[in-house]
């Protein structure tokens, strides 16, 4: 006895210890984890919770595959072995089924295999009147106009996005993982001869548990109250937002707010985010890529001639964020420009030329969607309509493509301008590719993807071949492009004789294509980034969700994108060096109010020849004024008061389960053994005197 | 400390001590007096401090159960309330349940 004994006591305790840590082996043998999967999550706004959740400590359930309506039936009300976890493809993701599910106690959760095109009836998540309550049509204004009495915008839409399912629901690709999980179901839970199967049958287990309850309020004060008193406050949910990103074609001065005396701005607007039923799956290819590429590359094809000879008029191009969830970005930068926060005021807004959904047209016809409410009411506006839709239509005439105007009492489709219109009457128009509802049939659902937007590339291509493959999309948006940028210039009062020089480049428009739709990652979008931003480009396609800043400096690697593009084509290569670029204030003809300076990689052929890029570009947030300080308005009913609850652990495994009785069975034995040993141990130590004979008396020891 | 090695006054003036700091709302106070000197008040064989250090068992027993039952009715009431309440029961609450209405 002594320190050598510690030691070694200390020595084994450690090993022992490390053990634990390195080897799990007994769960490793039962579980099998699965990695590529996502969750439905839960959303809340002002008055309700959507989405879904499991219990906290995960939901459990035995599988079943479902591919026939008898597999339905089995599931709801006749199979043996209650609750179950639905296996399903694609095609039974249905609100007739889903919503069956959800009535159900039966089930305890939903496993959906996700496949690369959507079915061919079509499919939407979202509602049929997406952004009702937020848009300018209310009982005040418009009033036959409003919750889609005139025009069902999204008549596939089904709500699944706006139930709340009370289990959780993952989905899955289909690749080596579902095979696994398929495997396991054949082997162990299909009966032999249409039996029922027997024991030890294949289960998965699903933890999604969210924090946040009942609504956005609910949620919020609970925040603030844990923030408050708590010594280790816990959050609840966060709100959605993420930044607008915009860029004047003429410099205004960024610290001066407000008003600007001599400023006329055209305001060129898109939206930057989509959504779909699962949480941070949205491509929104049709619903959101093909509308700002378009504007990206109108930013483009704009920029020559507008250095050339400027327009009277300023052209403000806007990318708002979050504008699914009840138009985020726009009413934050309405509500700054209403505020004095922003560069310009309303009354410096000349018109507004928005550009919508604008990939699927119909042979050659787009469509111009306008206000009836503003029109008929504000002659000067309709006025200014009228100018607008003569200047575009000579332009399309000139492009082969035909404008026409929807009926005059058809209101707008939701568009960011609806949020403009709310303040006040500006003139606008909407350019879509429908006429009244989508063409869409995918709107804000996973398979709004490159393919449906027919930019498909043929085999066999490497991924730099692909990149500059000019697609059939990307020539169809390229005259879009075209389109919305002579129609700026003139909007802007420019020069009719100019409208010629103005093009958009078909490359450019396929190039942006295969990177918001394919991968960022590619030699183009290097080209036109800092080198040292890493995280920026990924190898799979981007994702359009807003979601939630994970810190407050965070920002969505598309609207980085975006910026840095956006830079490139409206800004101009300065030959400041690096450490310049950070910081060019004191150079002449440099400032940091009117310019944005960006580092960017360049590039000479393969080599990488960075420059600085000066331009206009600016990031502002775009978080719904309800979650402003100021307002805090989280039951607002004018502003977006989207959150997205907290959660712990995302998390799917599958394993096999005993039966019931075999569990009971073996946690008896346990405790059966636990109870012998305690006995016998009592036993041991009243007659220890009887059964150990006495150690020898040592002699000598007195107390 | 063992009772048993302790004279009787100074057992009376722990007794008293545990009593009346219960008053200051630590009714755990009277929950130990009354187990440390159920023995010393009922069971002991009888001397002169026993009568008592019996009352101040007895009352202190008496004002346990008081909170006993005051803390369980209110406990009761807010846990089956607390999701009605809203608002009031969130400001309630030190910790608030994750997840749960």
């Amino acid at each position: 006895m002594g320190p050598g004994y510690a030691k070694w006591i200390i020595t084994v305790v450690f090993c022992w210890l490390v053990q634990i840590a390195s080897s799990n082996s007994v769960e490793q043998k039962i579980y099998v984890e699965l990695n590529n999967t996502v969750p439905c999550v839960r959303l809340l706004n002002a008055t309700h919770q959507m989405g879904c959740q499991s219990s906290i400590s995960g939901n459990t359930g035995v599988l079943h595959m479902l591919e026939t309506e008898s597999d339905l039936d089995i599931i709801l009300n006749t199979g043996p072995h209650p609750p179950y976890m639905v296996l399903m493809d694609a095609a039974f993701f249905n609100s007739n089924t889903m919503m069956r599910m959800k009535n159900s106690t039966r089930v305890a959760g939903v496993a959906v295999v996700i496949s690369n095109s959507g079915p061919p009836q079509g499919f939407s998540p979202h509602n049929k009147c997406p952004n009702q309550n937020t848009g300018v049509y209310s009982d005040t204004y418009g009033p036959r106009l409003a919750d889609c009495n005139g025009t069902v915008w999204n008549p596939l839409g089904n709500g699944l996005s706006f139930e709340d399912f009370k289990f959780p629901i993952f989905s899955m690709k289909d690749d080596n993982q579902t095979e696994v999980i398929r495997k396991c179901i054949l082997d162990h839970n299909m009966g032999v001869n249409g039996s029922v199967p027997t024991y030890p049958l294949c289960a998965i287990q699903l933890f999604s548990h969210m924090h946040a309850v009942t609504s956005t309020a609910t949620c919020m004060r609970r925040n603030d109250i844990q923030n408050n008193y708590s010594l280790n406050p816990e959050t609840f949910c966060d709100p959605l937002g993420d930044y607008n990103v915009w860029a004047p074609l003429r410099p205004i001065n960024f610290t001066d707010k407000g008003h600007k005396a001599n400023e006329s701005v055209v305001v060129a607007a898109t939206r930057l985010d989509g959504r779909s039923f699962f949480w941070d799956i949205a491509t929104g290819a049709e619903g959101t890529v093909a509308g700002f590429v378009t504007l990206l590359a109108a930013s483009q094809a704009l920029k020559p001639t507008a250095q050339q000879a400027p327009p009277p008029r300023n052209i403000l191009f806007t990318f708002f964020q979050g504008e699914a969830f009840d138009y985020i970005g726009s009413s934050r930068m309405v509500y700054d420009m209403e505020n004095k926060n922003f560069v310009i005021d309303l009354d410096n807004v000349h018109s507004v030329l928005e550009i919508g959904q604008v990939g699927l047209r119909r042979g050659t016809d787009l469509y111009m969607h306008t206000d009836p409410i503003s029109r008929r009411n504000n002659s000067s506006v309709n006025e200014e309509v009228e100018i607008l839709f003569s200047n575009m239509s000579s332009v399309a005439a000139g492009l082969g493509l035909t404008l026409a105007q929807p009926t005059v009492t058809q209101p707008l489709p939701p568009s960011s301008f609806q949020r403009f219109l709310r303040a006040r009457s500006i003139p606008g128009v909407v350019l879509a590719d429908h006429q009244s509802a989508f063409n869409n049939k995918y709107y804000e659902s996973v398979y709004d993807n490159a393919a449906y937007l027919n930019a498909s590339y043929p085999p066999d291509l490497t991924p730099e071949e692909q990149l500059e493959h000019v697609t059939d999309a990307a020539l169809a948006l390229a005259d879009v492009a075209t389109l919305v940028a002579r129609s700026l210039y003139l909007q802007a009062g420019g020069e009719e004789s100019q409208i010629p020089n103005i093009t958009a480049d078909p490359k450019i428009v396929t190039q942006l294509l295969y990177g918001f739709l394919i991968q960022s990652n590619n030699s183009y979008f290097r080209s036109l980034t800092n080198p040292e931003d890493n995280s920026l480009l990924e190898s799979q396609a981007p994702q359009y969700y807003v979601g939630v800043p994970i810190t407050s400096s965070t920002i969505k690697r598309s609207t980085r994108m975006v910026q840095y593009l956006l830079a490139n084509y409206t800004g101009n290569p300065t030959s400041l060096n690096q450490s310049k670029c950070q910081d060019p204030s004191g150079l002449p003809g440099e400032s940091k109010e009117l310019y944005t300076y960006l580092w960017v990689r360049g590039s000479n052929g393969s080599e990488s020849s960075p420059y600085c890029c000066r331009s206009t570009v600016r990031r502002t947030k775009a978080i719904s004024p309800a979650f402003d300080l100021d307002l805090k308005q989280y039951d607002s009913q004018i502003y977006s008061t989207w959150t997205e609850s907290r959660w712990k652990l995302i998390r799917a495994r599958i394993f096999l389960v005993a039966s019931h009785d075999l569990e009971m069975l073996t946690l008896g034995v346990g405790i059966a053994v636990l109870l012998l040993s305690l006995l016998i141990t009592y036993f041991l130590s009243s007659k220890a005197e009887l059964l150990f004979a006495p150690a020898q008396e040592s002699p000598g020891t007195a107390y | 400390m063992n009772l048993e090695r302790v004279p009787n006054e100074e057992k009376l003036t722990l007794c008293r001590k545990y009593y009346l700091g219960g008053f200051a709302f630590l009714p755990f106070l009277w929950l130990v007096n009354v187990v440390w000197f159920f023995k010393e008040a009922f069971v002991k064989p009888t001397y002169n401090e026993q009568p008592l250090i019996k009352t101040y068992v007895k009352r202190s027993a008496l004002g346990l159960l008081f909170w006993v039952a005051v803390l369980t009715t209110w406990i009761t009431i807010f846990q089956h309330l607390r999701a009605e309440w809203g608002e009031v029961s969130d400001y309630l609450s030190f910790t608030i349940p994750l997840g749960v209405e």
